[in-house]
């Protein structure tokens, strides 16, 4: 039978393990839950239930994985639930297509004479719209990719989808930004479409 | 005539012919390159791959240009990257948050 001291000092050896794996990714998780909400005191509470629900699940933890993506993984879903909404399955299976559409938006760009759009004009308020405006499944790859510096392989395993999967959503979603940011950088006249096309090359309505 | 940026020219010759630094690696076509290109920018390639794509961009003018654009989109996205104004005090309410839930004191 486990006595009242043996139990007191078994939860404090768990705390300090906490402290040691869990806390010491707060810098990161603070920055994932900034990139998840635009509002610097939504993302304080996003990081607190965070941590609330890794402390509360940290038996369940086994040490030695991958901490950093365990709490990613609390943190986005906490973000949904909070949200009410489940990430949506988008289809979206071809990533090479998808790479190749993007050789579409630059030579579209090239052709307006605005290939250097992302380098010359400040963009960053249509960047937080365009990338708060993707749908779910690609704003995640984008945020944890893009935004927070996690491979192709983190990404899957936290989103706990296959490699291609990940690949594929990426670029979609990349493209998506291309076009958003285009359009926005045409509607502010930054840039002007080419006569008799739309700004990715297509025909435009007569 | 097309501006190509000095340390690029160096692999260009008048006929067209590559120098020696690059004539033991195999060459990739472009379709290659730019279906592989959002991978290679991402580093998530094997290294040989990262330096066969990284000598054809550098010396090919079709290329280049679709590798700086996608270059120059990550950077503009990854500035977007923000930092919290009170790293401090975030930390100290979440510790009084996890002690309220049971934590020990450290």
């Amino acid at each position: 039978m486990t006595t009242e001291p043996a139990k007191d000092d078994a939860n404090r050896e768990r705390d300090r393990e906490f402290q040691r794996e869990a806390l010491r990714w707060l810098p990161e998780v603070t920055r994932f839950a900034l990139s998840l909400e635009r509002d610097e005191s939504d993302a304080d509470d996003l990081v607190q239930d965070t941590f609330l629900k890794a402390y509360e699940a940290w038996h369940s933890y086994s040490l030695g994985t991958e901490c950093r993506g365990w709490l990613f993984s609390i943190c986005r879903n906490a973000f949904y639930k909070r949200r009410k909404r489940e990430a949506r399955h988008v289809s979206c299976d071809d990533a090479e297509l998808e790479a190749m559409a993007a050789v579409a938006v630059h030579a579209s760009a090239s052709k307006g004479g605005y290939g250097d759009i992302f380098a010359r004009f400040d963009l960053s308020d249509a960047i937080d719209t365009a990338i708060a405006d993707l749908p779910d499944v690609f704003r995640d790859v984008v945020i944890l990719i893009d935004v927070n510096d996690q491979s192709y392989e983190s990404a899957a395993a936290l989103l706990d989808v296959p490699i291609g999967t990940i690949r594929s959503r990426l670029f979609r979603a990349r493209r998506l930004l291309q076009e958003a940011l285009i359009n926005h950088a045409r509607d502010a006249g930054l840039v002007r479409s080419q006569a008799g096309t739309g700004p990715f090359g297509q025909e435009s309505p007569s | 005539m097309k501006f190509i940026p000095g340390w690029m020219a160096r692999w260009f010759s008048p006929t067209g012919e590559r120098s020696n630094e690059t004539k033991s690696m195999p060459m990739l076509d472009c379709g290659s390159v730019m279906r592989q290109l959002w991978d290679y920018v991402d580093g998530e390639l094997t290294p040989q791959r990262m330096e066969e794509i990284r000598v054809h961009v550098e010396m090919c003018q079709r290329c280049y240009p679709q590798y700086e654009f996608e270059r120059s989109f990550l950077d503009a996205i990854a500035s977007r990257r923000r930092t919290h104004s009170d790293p401090e005090r975030l930390r100290a309410k979440l510790l009084e948050a996890l002690q309220a839930h049971g934590l020990s004191e450290a």
